[in-house]
């Protein structure tokens, strides 16, 4: 059986039933990075104390998005066009930038509510990689 | 402190990107000569050359350093110099806008009296992927891998947003950009630099294949080999040299700022502190300030338009208006030659491709003939005193600068 691994170590917590974002937190401004980061990035701060790993909150809102209508050459191949990118702000403050699951494309708004999904990106003959998507929360 | 001045402008013909020849030196050593001739200098009369260095180290599986990193040196010993600092400038797009700003910060300081901005690129072909570096992984390149998001995703993405903050539906700032094509297309089929001659309808715009929705192929500009260079000298030389010299009014640089919303090429987040697009809006600030003057003294622009949205989202930071100003001005074509508000009458990126970090020659080139009413066809009708150019790309790359006639 194939094994499912994460398309880059560190960006999300696996193996895992509901997975996060990992990210970096400043204890003294709260500023956050996402991938981590050795240090923290606001220009204010005075660095007296290293930043600590966190994770993300799972839901946020559309903040903008693009349909990719082409595929990419190799080796990004998997990505295969049409494909939807987009950022979804996070209450955090933070703008995630990823790849957007959605049926129908016509369903997006800005503004919407979005939660994190950890699927299947593509697979070769040894493994399924996984990456983060955000999809559309159906309310009801 | 001391005045700034160019003395001389010369650009190359934009070609088709991803040949190796002719050898990009010869044509670099070529349109530098042309230069200083045009100022009546001799190589040994320069006491800096300052070059951007080209794209194509992004995709070199090299890493040691490379010949495309040092085109300063290497064009110092193809026309001899006596002395002449040496120094290459890597920004992305905005790698010759910065060589420009660094030249007129070291006249203005009195370091040095006169410099040669010169350089040429050859952009990588198609949608621009990372290549492997082994001992410095591109962090671009992660989210390539993961995400797909290439440069238009994040173009389209801004353009979006923009509609949505104005209330405005994607079709209409699909409509503005083709309208921009359309428009800056007219004045590259009149630029004997260009290599787009083809004068686009918006209506052929919109019919051509989407690439990131809401952009269009023919809204997102090609990839093209070209370069140019430029004399700067100290005002009191310039006089000597030229009855025309155009002052260097002001140049800043700028670089990613913190707290910027509107995600930059390839990042994976940020954070939302700041209004979208100040990354753009403030070098601009500065600018205007350093040269004493506001947005109203603006009589033409010279933007890099690598999208038709750049062209958009420059003249909303630039005029720092209400958005729907901007949106009025290009829809009553006031941005041609005959208007109030001349954008990119050079014919823009649109119309030139993408010499990624040479492209602020063709901007400075422009602005330098318009101001000294040598533009022939492409000609603005209104008096021109001040013109701007700017320029931003990957990695919040940044160069900006106001010029003025000074005759």
């Amino acid at each position: 059986m194939k094994k499912s691994v994460p398309i880059i170590e560190g960006l999300f917590e696996w193996p895992s039933e509901n997975p996060r974002l990992i990210a970096t937190r400043c204890p003294l401004c709260g500023s956050m990075q996402f991938p981590k980061s050795s240090v923290c990035n606001n220009p204010d701060c005075d660095h007296s104390v290293p930043v600590e790993q966190c994770y993300l909150s799972t839901e946020g809102t559309l903040y903008t998005y693009t349909v990719h209508a082409y595929s990419l050459r190799e080796p990004f191949e998997y990505h295969k066009g049409p494909y939807i990118v987009g950022a979804v702000e996070l209450p955090e403050g933070l703008i995630v930038v990823g790849r957007i699951k959605v049926e129908d494309e016509k369903m997006l708004k800005i503004g919407m509510k979005m939660r994190l999904k950890v699927d299947k990106l593509y697979e070769d003959n040894e493994n399924i990689y996984l990456s983060y998507f955000f999809e559309p929360v159906v309310e009801g | 402190m001391t005045e700034s001045a160019i003395v001389s402008a010369s650009i190359m013909e934009w070609v088709e990107a991803g040949h190796p020849t002719p050898l990009l030196i010869d044509r670099l050593a070529e349109v530098t000569v042309r230069a200083l001739r045009e100022a009546n200098l001799r190589p040994r009369d320069l006491d800096a050359i300052i070059t951007n260095t080209t794209a194509i180290p992004f995709d070199s599986p090299s890493y040691i350093t490379t010949s495309a990193q040092h085109f300063a040196h290497r064009l110092a010993e193809r026309i001899g110099v006596k002395g002449a600092q040496c120094i290459n400038v890597c920004a992305a797009c905005a790698s010759a806008s910065i060589a420009f700003a660094l030249a007129d910060s070291l006249i203005k300081t009195g370091a040095i009296k006169t410099a040669l901005v010169a350089g040429i690129d050859n952009s990588p072909r198609g949608f621009y992927l990372p290549g492997q570096s082994v001992l410095d992984p591109d962090p671009y390149a992660a989210a390539i891998k993961v995400i797909g998001a290439t440069n238009p995703a994040y173009w389209a993405m801004w353009a979006r947003r923009r509609a949505y903050e104005m209330g405005q539906s994607v079709e209409s700032i699909k409509e503005l950009m083709a309208l921009v094509k359309e428009i800056h297309s007219k004045y590259g089929a009149l630029n004997p630099y260009a290599r787009y001659k083809r004068i686009f309808a918006a209506k052929d715009v919109l019919a051509s294949p989407v690439v990131c929705d809401p952009l269009h192929l023919y809204m997102i500009c090609a990839t093209s080999s070209g370069g140019g260079a430029v004399v700067v000298t100290e005002m009191e030389k310039a006089k000597k040299i030229t009855n025309k010299p155009v002052k260097i009014a002001a140049s800043t640089v700028g670089g990613p700022i913190y707290g910027e919303p509107m995600p930059r090429l390839r990042v994976f987040s940020t954070m939302n502190i700041e209004k979208p697009f100040t990354e753009w809006r403030l070098p601009i600030e500065k600018a205007y300030k350093m040269a004493g003057i506001t947005s109203e003294d603006i009589d033409i622009i010279e933007c890099h338009d690598t999208s038709c949205f750049h062209t958009i989202n420059w003249i909303d930071q630039i005029m720092g208006w209400e958005r729907e100003e901007t949106d009025k001005l290009i829809k009553n074509r006031e941005i041609e030659h005959t208007g109030r508000l001349p954008v990119n009458l050079s014919g823009g990126t649109a119309s030139f491709g993408e010499a990624v970090m040479s492209q602020a020659f063709m901007m400075i080139h422009e602005l330098f003939r318009q101001l000294r009413g040598e533009a022939g066809e492409r000609q603005a009708k209104k008096n021109l005193k001040i013109g701007i150019f700017t320029a931003y790309g990957a990695y919040g790359a940044y160069g900006c600068a106001i010029l003025e006639k000074a005759f």
